[in-house]
């Protein structure tokens, strides 16, 4: 299920939107590179991009509620044709989904995070771990349920960020506890259906087709890992802090104290946080360190 | 019986000029109107999308339920005009179902301010906060669902790519389009192939079914790819490039077209500063 326009606060439909930008960015580039050198890159990449929307409005049978329901097909696109690749095609099947009143124009940037990034990458994450270990189908249809699994979460935790920002962690079960009866089901439909897919794929020799190498060069890959491994050490810190009885405050007011206590409360600092909201001050703060460090790495490097 | 011509000539003749005329335009309105099909054809896709996009970001800033509700309720006036209310009705479906999943949410367990309603209690903050998102999507979803039956994808597109939208981005969309009708109208077809066969039974199992399910899909994707493949080398060596820069038979928005687009602006600042007055 996608989140509507009208949901999010505005602040968080820009960050969001900000976000999904730039592994958009990310995928048109390798899409390009990719598409100079193979030019049938394009149609198979649109192919799959409409295999996505379809699947996703395709609504299949959910057992346990009776009910029916649809998958979210992008963990199976991104084993097909790579994460990033994936996440292009999945923002464009939520534009025109939107247009079906599936989703929205303002979320397609939050949307494209759950469904497209998270999706994505954790599902492709998981059979690539899985891979070499298990059989195909089975690696398949793992990155299908925690694909499924992993977008939903992230949806519930978009809904609690803007519609309850005092509670967050309170509101985000709940949200997840409501999206259960419908979506975990749901997530077994997906690992049949992706394992199933992939097989057939693979059995009928189209394996040729499937290309999931990803063209990034080291520094990427260091940088893109580096963050999902300091991301999951974050995420599985506050959740066991918060299960102890923590307050889920983060790490700011440490950072604050001990890193800088003789800083003015009036600073520019603590006055853009105020003036743009606090998601959007971080991620300003990410932009500008994260581009000053890209652009003088490769120089301090040389140097050394 | 005839004082009526000897008094005042003034309001009989203001009268008779009035209504003469505005019979006059309105047989025109009705022709353009005809012509046109419906009022929101004849706008400039251009304009549409903005406006759309404007005014759904103003309604997410709006903090009273009156004005998207009122949004709403014109929506709903223009597609019973436009016999468009079916469709308006059930592409409506799902993001009612995910706002109520919100009044309720919100309703439950946000607030503190404890309201009676029968057998369950609510909270009244909960309740109205709960209200006033499913307004706003009521009247975004709306606004969306309008805006596609008045306009058609490759329109849409157009104005995307006048935008300056990645070239990669639009190439990409354009044969999605394309894709996505062919894809539900073969896997339609496949499926009935298939029932023929005795496939779907009644009597399989939900493995069985989700294998059936999957086998289409993987036999369509892998036909699809060959044949997207075929079609893509037809289309280059008819001349058609990926990546061709802007479209130069755009036609430049003309005077009319950008104060219809200041005008609708206007109008959404000032519904958005009524919103603040309220």
């Amino acid at each position: 299920m996608h989140i509507s326009d009208g949901i999010l606060k505005p602040e968080w439909v820009f960050f969001w939107f900000a976000i999904s930008a730039i592994f958009v960015a990310l995928g048109l580039r390798i899409i390009n590179k990719r598409i100079k050198d193979e030019p049938v890159y394009l149609p198979r990449i649109a192919l799959l991009g409409a295999v996505v929307f379809v699947i996703s409005v395709w609504h299949i049978p959910v057992p346990v509620t009776g009910s029916s329901s649809h998958p979210v097909g992008t963990p199976m696109a991104s084993i097909i044709i790579g994460p990033f690749a994936a996440v292009v095609i999945s923002a464009i099947a939520l534009f025109f989904q939107s247009f079906v009143a599936h989703g929205g124009l303002t979320t397609i940037g939050a949307n494209t995070f759950s469904m497209g990034i998270v999706g994505t990458f954790g599902g492709y994450f998981v059979y690539r771990l899985l891979k070499n270990i298990s059989p195909l189908w089975f690696s398949a249809g793992m990155a299908g349920l925690v694909g499924s699994i992993l977008t939903y979460m992230t949806t519930a935790l978009q809904l609690a960020l803007s519609l309850n920002p005092g509670n967050v962690m309170h509101y985000w079960k709940l949200y997840s506890l409501g999206f259960i009866p419908t979506q975990l089901p749901l997530a077994f439909a997906e690992f049949a259906f992706t394992a199933y897919v992939i097989k057939y794929i693979y059995e009928t020799s189209s394996m040729d087709k499937i290309n999931t190498s990803c063209p990034l060069d080291r520094f990427t890959k260091t940088a893109l890992l580096l963050m999902f491994s300091i991301i999951s050490t974050i995420a599985i810190g506050a959740y066991v802090g918060y299960l102890d009885g923590a307050n889920m405050a983060g790490t700011d007011g440490t950072v604050e104290a001990n890193a800088a206590p003789l800083a003015s409360p009036d600073g520019i600092g603590i006055r853009l946080m105020a003036l743009l909201g606090e998601p959007l001050g971080f991620a300003m703060v990410g932009i500008t360190g994260g581009l000053f460090t890209g652009y003088f790495l490769s120089d301090l490097r040389r140097k050394n | 019986m005839l004082e009526w011509l000897s008094g005042d000539p003034l309001n009989g003749a203001i009268i008779t000029i009035t209504f003469f005329i505005s019979v006059i335009i309105g047989k025109y309105i009705r022709m353009k109107r005809s012509a046109s099909g419906f009022l929101g054809i004849s706008i400039d896709q251009r304009i549409k999308l903005f406006v759309l996009f404007f005014l759904i970001i103003s309604i997410t800033l709006m903090t009273h339920w009156y004005i998207p509700i009122g949004v709403s309720l014109v929506c709903i006036l223009i597609s019973i005009i436009a016999n468009n209310f079916w469709d308006y009705s059930r592409k409506l479906v799902f993001p009612f179902v995910l706002s109520l999943f919100i009044i309720v949410i919100q309703g439950l367990t946000y607030g503190s301010t404890m309201v009676d309603i029968g057998i369950i209690s609510i909270y009244k903050e909960g309740f109205e906060y709960g209200f006033l998102i499913f307004s706003r999507v009521f009247a975004a979803t709306s606004l969306i669902i309008l805006m596609l039956s008045t306009t058609c994808e490759t329109e849409i597109l157009d104005a995307m790519r006048w935008y300056r939208i990645p070239t990669s981005l639009i190439d990409i969309s354009s044969l999605m389009i394309r894709y996505i009708k062919a894809f539900s109208t073969e896997s339609k077809k496949m499926k009935k192939a298939q029932e023929s066969r005795c496939g779907f039974s009644r009597s399989c199992g939900y493995m069985e079914k989700m294998h059936n399910i999957a086998t289409i899909s993987g036999a369509l994707i892998t036909r699809a790819f060959t044949r997207a493949e075929q079609v893509y080398r037809a289309m280059i060596s008819r001349g058609w490039k990926h990546d061709q820069g802007s479209f130069s038979g755009h036609r430049s928005l003309n005077h009319s077209d950008m104060l219809l687009g200041f005008a609708l602006s206007a109008g959404i600042i000032i519904l958005l500063g009524i919103d603040m007055i309220l």
